[in-house]
């Protein structure tokens, strides 16, 4: 068994730099601003699921728009916002170089946060867009393309720049994560926003987009740190680590053809579901290996440890459930009920952000030149987050499994059906509340390491000790 | 993948590849829909929506209501969807070719509203459409932002909602729709497509097969 530290890791080659040290931990603190937003809106929707009154009458929270601001901050707000930050600091250190273009970064940053502030206010006003993943009014998207674009850039110079010749599979989930983010949210503008398609195709459109989120933006950033996280923790290479090629160009090349699984039975082309299954199949190879080529971490022990475990499993659980769900007689029972969030909530909350909780536990030290301040917040924090993710993803597939078999039935009403699945909504509700309360650990944590480092006068002086050993 | 350039360029390639097969591909299928005319009819399907419906999908789409209903029947036998009484067939592309901003959604809280305007017996009033959506319900939300309360100065406003119980408002007062209410409720009137076009015909199997003998 390997434990993992809070410790700050010893260095490979020269530290980050001093001058990163603000951009990245403003856009970390940022992204962790955004997350406890999300919490609370995610909380509100939540409750709005069992009680349809709560709230509602505010006309800046109605049901659509609290889906769509919880949404937005999570995606935009705390995974992009982190995601970004945390490979680019992983990029700069492979490359073994200070990083450079630090000030694009920094931009860049602020940008992307006040787009999304921007763009939140003006879901809030009723300019959301309503295409699922794509909820920031028009206004501020092209500012969110220039935002990556400017924050990629520090990214692809560590990468390019790097001291040693080779790549991992780090920087290539990495650059792919970062390039192809600006390029997706372009098609996806012009297509929808600018010059939109006519009807359906606005559908096929907007789910093309939803799966580029997944399969092109959030997952190759969230591997980019698994894998760079697996190597430090586990200490040796990965293991079937000449298949990991292979499995990578499988999700750039075929991730996104599978966007039919949104519109099983729609009005749209029928090949458009059917080539979802047939490219699912072929993703497969691409999971097995992710989880070949992981499958150390489920040595893994201690707070990061255990949370890049459960980043892992959820990701390989995700592929599954999801491959399984594009097949049409299991699409019928579980497309338009809650099993889609109990999948979408494996997806970004299981996946996505544990994998990101363990990167930002073991990469702030690092940054901050010492350990978190409390060791104790931050188990409660993974302790929570881990209860309130199993328990809302249970929950809401619970709910949408049961939900799907009497949608069915003709003669059961939709009063019968709330009232079947309200148990459910209300378990989730409680998760919720237990994320939202973790997630503010995470916050409280975060600034009393900021705060006691920056008192303590040895930040300098912890950093260039860094740097010399 | 030591080659960067190459690297950044399979990237693109792949995804865009990608993209023009999806989004461009069901474009060339269906890009160019026009509406069907009907010979017999002597009009096209599906007809343009109203200008107050039309603006009301804009209301419709800013409030978020696709977050709890869909807007699209499936197929028979794939879901109770017509046995509900959604549509007396499935939803087509061409449904939507005048529709600005289709909002076919992904999730059933409440019930799908591709044909509310045809609902049988009879279509829901205007009247307790905006009752529903004052006042609410134990499943629906009451949106009381879409309607002003105000004093009644002379004659009652032929607007005015006709409340009664809780939701009524103190006496010398009314509670008249707002402008986002009723093109609201005009546009969910006007949800409606009867006519069959060739394309959403159930495939009969057993006609199928026959034709498939000769």
């Amino acid at each position: 068994m390997i434990t993992s530290t809070i410790q700050p890791p010893p260095s490979d080659g020269d530290m980050v730099g001093l001058h990163a040290r603000g951009p990245l931990l403003t856009a970390f603190g940022l992204a962790i601003g955004w997350l406890v937003a999300s919490g609370v809106f995610s909380l509100i929707a939540a409750i709005q699921l069992h009680s349809a009154a709560f709230l509602a009458d505010c006309e800046y929270l109605t049901h659509g728009r609290v889906r769509a601001l919880a949404e937005t901050s999570f995606v935009y707000g705390w995974a992009g916002g982190a995601g970004i930050s945390a490979v680019v600091l992983i990029l700069s250190r492979l490359g073994g170089n200070p990083l450079r273009a630090a000030n694009w970064f920094g931009a860049g940053s602020v940008f992307w946060n006040l787009g999304i502030a921007a763009g939140l206010v003006g879901i809030a006003t009723g300019d959301m867009t309503s295409f699922s993943l794509l909820q920031l009014p028009r206004y501020v998207q092209p500012l969110m393309v220039f935002a990556s674009a400017a924050m990629g850039i520090a990214g692809l110079l560590a990468w390019s720049g790097r001291r040693r010749d080779g790549t991992f599979a780090s920087h290539w989930y990495g650059v792919a994560g970062l390039v192809l983010l600006p390029w997706a949210l372009t098609a996806a503008q012009v297509s929808l926003l600018w010059f939109p398609m006519r009807g359906v195709l606005q559908a096929v459109a907007a789910a093309w987009y939803t799966e580029a989120v997944i399969f092109l933006w959030l997952t190759p950033l969230s591997l980019a740190c698994a894998c760079y996280l697996a190597a430090k923790l586990v200490g040796r290479a990965l293991p079937s680590y000449e298949a990991a090629p292979l499995a990578f160009w499988m999700l750039i090349v075929v991730g996104t053809w599978s966007a039919g699984r949104h519109l099983v039975g729609g009005p749209v082309p029928a090949w458009i579901p059917t080539m979802a299954v047939f490219s699912f199949s072929m993703l497969l190879y691409h999971f097995a290996v992710v989880g070949l080529n992981l499958r150390p971490v489920f040595g893994l022990s201690g707070s990061v440890g255990s949370a890049l475990k459960f980043g892992v499993g959820s990701y390989l659980l995700y592929g599954a459930v999801a491959f399984l769900a594009c097949f049409r007689g299991i699409a019928l029972r579980t497309q338009f009920t809650h099993f889609a969030s109990a999948t979408e909530q494996l997806f970004l909350y299981g996946s996505v952000s544990m994998i990101l909780f363990a990167a930002l536990y073991f990469l702030v030290p690092q940054l901050l030149g010492r350990g978190w301040s409390s060791p104790a917040l931050m188990s409660g924090h993974l302790a929570g987050a881990t209860i309130g993710v199993v328990l809302s993803v249970v929950a809401l597939g619970w709910a949408g499994i049961s939900q799907g078999a009497v949608m069915l039935e003709p003669k059961t009403g939709f009063g019968e059906i709330a009232s079947g699945v309200r148990p459910y909504l209300l378990v989730n509700t409680g998760a919720q509340l237990v994320l939202l309360a973790s997630n503010l650990l995470l916050a409280v944590n975060f600034l009393r390491s900021l705060c006691s480092c920056c008192q303590g006068s040895g930040v300098s002086t912890a950093l260039s000790e860094g740097s010399a050993s | 993948m030591k080659n960067g350039p190459l690297f950044l360029f399979g990237l693109l390639v792949s995804a865009v590849i990608a993209w023009s097969a999806i989004v461009l591909g069901a474009h060339g299928q269906l890009g160019g829909l026009t509406p069907w005319f009907d010979d017999g009819e002597g009009k096209s399907h599906p007809a343009r929506p109203t200008g107050l419906a039309a603006r009301g999908q804009l209301v419709y789409a800013d409030l978020g209501c696709a977050a709890c209903h869909t807007q699209q029947v499936r197929r028979p036998g794939f879901g109770s969807d017509q046995e509900r009484g959604w549509g007396d067939r499935q939803s087509v592309a061409r449904d939507y070719i005048f529709q600005e901003r289709p909002q076919i959604g992904s999730s059933r809280i409440g019930p799908d509203l591709a044909n509310f305007g045809a609902r049988k017996p009879q279509p829901p009033s205007a009247e307790t459409l905006l009752a529903l959506l004052h006042s609410g319900s134990d499943r629906h939300p009451a949106f009381p932002f879409l309607f002003e309360t105000r004093k009644i100065e002379g004659e009652s406003s032929a607007r005015a909602l006709k409340l009664s119980g809780k939701a009524a408002p103190s006496v010398g007062y009314e509670v008249v729709p707002s402008e986002r209410a009723v093109t609201l409720v005009a546009y969910l009137l006007n949800l409606n497509s009867p006519y069959v076009y060739p394309e959403a015909k159930p495939l009969v199997r057993a006609v199928a097969k026959e034709e498939g003998k000769k």
